[in-house]
């Protein structure tokens, strides 16, 4: 009864991690939220536990984090994202202060102590410019597939400008842009440091301290990373699977609770 | 086990809902009687109470509109006519109302008043300019602007002092007396400084039950306790308020029963900005599960929290004394005196966490607040989160983004703590 699971319920994608008796990690599981955030989470954590070949009766406590954590019905305790990330992160990477997450319809910025304790944090409000969300009216906009975007960012030889914050307004810059005959790759350029300008807001409020780590779905997108990276002035960590950051954390207040 | 935490209610705050209620049929009959009305802004009604005048306070109708659910009817209202969503939502409440009433709007009958024959408008803050403004253009109501400006050095003070105190006797006497028809009444406003002096000690008296560990009471039972130090000012029932108040904190501390159920709180949270008129209730709610409760904060510490300098002899002069004298009371809006009073909470309340409620549509207060998060938190190792919402508008709440950054905020606490 050693295993513990992290499961983060985020908006768009829920995401499962198993851990070992020695911290190690077993399996993970990501797989869209939909509109049934319990089911979800059940769902994921019976992929992740037949990924890693366990049964439910094998784990010794489950613990939920994200928006949804008060959906997860076999969950035993929650904890909040900002706790989780802080955790994952220093695990993932022993020397981080800040932790820059980007989620679907998320954004925050987390900084950690040197204990490895949250000594502060800010979150995007209600508006979801510049989280997973904007990305794929972006895509859409763009006419490309999100995966595709990241790399676009790179074949851009001239600066756009995106400037509304909005996220259904800067759709509309950027069909704007299109007409007035920018190529895609600059608009997708422009995209990435729109978001990385509200990011780079936010870490000035938390106070910037290396090493820095981006998490969440939108670390995934290079060119978005690229671009806070040079705003903020810092080579960004980011991790093999950097959408499990959270649910890590998760399952290592988990195995502590055991 | 997790502990279920569960509020202890006062029976003294049930008879707080009568005294309110009267206060504001009297107001919506006023001009039946042929009795005069006003409107006010900033610390500036007590010159029309002085005169007998039926006074209505711009926040604190927005706190009645928020006890009596009419708020977001309102809102919408003024929304329909021209209001930016983006605006002061206590400006906007006003011009819902006057626009409701102008257009034959149906809303909440409880929430309508009569339009005022003059505007007291105490200028703290740029809105409060735009709503005398509106006021004055939309339903030509006479505005009486009077500026109050912060104080950022006390030395500065005696100046502005004196440009307050100058004002009050050149300029808001003359002019309720014009409006009046009548010499303005001194004595009247003896009389009610008198008894704001009376309910103000109690009241701090009340304070004390704070302090206590576990604490007796919480932030948002002075929230709704707070008009008799507010509009309901010189009404003698306040008195019997707070005596009745006091007798049961007193009776409480004595038998052990602390503010929330079962053995008090396990999280003291000081409360910046305004207070959440229309959404007590939805905090109280994710506080209360959590072992949380709030048990001071600067705008409720807004109102006389120096009950000994109040000169009842001196009326005017003990007005402004009151803000640009030893009570301090504009200074506290300054990053200094932001800062001073805070800690002075942090220290007298035991506090283990700092809420800082930003509101979206009144800035007044937020604008420091990240750099007062991180001074406090430097000077005494506690920490702070920001909640963004507004005091009256429902389209500025959301639970979810409200109840992480709580939770968060009880994470950290713990954190520190081991």
């Amino acid at each position: 009864m050693t295993i513990a699971i992290g499961v983060d319920v985020g908006s768009l994608c829920t995401k499962t991690v198993i851990l070992d008796g020695g911290n190690n990690i077993l399996s993970y599981d990501i797989m869209r939220s939909g509109h049934y955030y319990k089911g979800a989470a059940e769902e994921s954590i019976n992929n992740a536990l037949k990924t890693a070949g366990l049964r439910k009766e094998d784990v010794g406590y489950i613990l939920g984090t994200g928006y949804g954590r008060g959906a997860i019905s076999s969950a035993d305790g929650q904890v909040t994202e900002i706790t989780c990330h802080a955790r994952g992160a220093t695990r993932l990477f022993p020397r981080v202060h800040t932790v820059i997450d980007i989620g679907g319809q998320d954004s925050k910025v987390i900084g950690i102590g040197d204990n490895g304790r949250v000594t502060n944090f800010v979150m995007n409000d209600k508006c979801a410019a510049g989280t997973g969300r904007f990305l794929e009216v972006m895509a859409s906009a763009l006419s490309v597939d999100i995966g595709e975007m990241g790399d676009l960012f790179f074949a851009s030889d001239k600066n756009v400008e995106v400037s509304s914050m909005c996220t259904v307004f800067a759709e509309s810059e950027v069909i704007s842009l299109f007409a007035q005959g920018h190529k895609k790759a600059d608009i997708a350029a422009g995209i990435a440091d729109s978001i990385a300008r509200r990011v780079v807001g936010m870490v000035g409020q938390v106070g910037l301290k290396e090493e820095v780590i981006m998490s969440g779905g939108v670390a995934k997108n290079a060119g978005v990373a690229h671009a806070i990276g040079k705003r903020i002035g810092t080579k960004l960590l980011i991790a093999d699977e950097p959408q499990i950051v959270g649910a890590l954390g998760a399952a290592i207040i988990a195995s502590e609770r055991i | 086990m997790d502990v279920k935490y569960k509020v202890n209610r006062l029976q003294t705050t049930n008879e707080i809902r009568p005294l309110v209620d009267k206060h504001w049929a009297d107001l919506r009959t006023a001009k039946e009687r042929g009795e005069k009305v006003a409107w006010a802004s900033g610390p500036t009604f007590i010159f029309a109470y002085a005169m007998g005048m039926k006074c209505h306070f711009m926040a604190g109708y927005s706190a009645y509109c928020g006890g009596i659910g009419a708020g977001e009817e309102v809102l919408k209202v003024a929304e329909m006519t021209g209001d930016l969503p983006e605006t002061c939502s206590y400006h906007r409440l006003h011009m819902g109302m006057g626009e409701a009433v102008a257009r034959g709007i149906d809303i909440n009958p409880q929430a309508i008043l009569p339009m005022p024959d003059l505007m007291v408008a105490g200028r703290l803050c740029p809105e409060m300019s735009h709503y005398a403004e509106g006021l004055n253009r939309r339903f030509d109501i006479r505005v009486l602007p009077i500026d109050l400006p912060s104080v950022y050095d006390l030395k500065d003070q005696p100046r502005l002092r004196e440009f307050v105190y100058r004002q009050f006797k050149e300029v808001v006497i003359p002019t309720v007396e014009e409006v009046c028809g009548k010499p303005f009444d001194y004595d009247r406003m003896s009389e009610i400084l008198t008894v704001l002096k009376k309910v103000a000690t109690l009241r701090n008296q009340c304070w004390e039950f704070f302090k206590t560990k576990p604490a007796c009471w919480t932030l948002w039972d002075y929230g709704v306790s707070i008009a008799p130090v507010f509009y309901l000012m010189g009404n003698p029932a306040g008195i019997a308020y707070y005596e009745r108040l006091l007798e049961e904190l007193q009776e409480r501390k004595e038998k052990g029963i602390p503010a929330i159920a079962p053995d008090g709180e396990k999280y003291r949270l000081y409360w910046d900005g305004w207070l959440p008129w229309a959404f007590l209730g939805k905090f109280m709610r994710k506080f209360t599960p959590n072992g949380a409760i709030c048990l001071c904060g600067r705008y409720p510490w807004e109102f006389f929290p120096h009950p000994e300098l109040i000169d009842p002899e001196h009326p005017v002069e003990t007005w402004a004394d009151l803000y640009y004298g030893e009570g301090r009371l504009t200074y506290h809006f300054s990053p200094h005196g932001t800062v001073d009073l805070i800690s002075e909470l942090i220290e007298d309340y035991s506090i283990d966490g700092l809420v800082m409620f930003s509101s979206k549509t009144c800035r007044i207060m937020n604008l420091s607040q990240p750099g007062v998060i991180d001074v406090l938190d430097k000077k005494y190792g506690i920490p702070g989160v920001i909640v963004e919402g507004d005091m009256i508008d429902p389209a500025m709440i959301s639970d979810a983004q409200i109840e992480t950054r709580l939770e968060a905020l009880y994470e950290m606490i713990d954190s520190r703590r081991r």
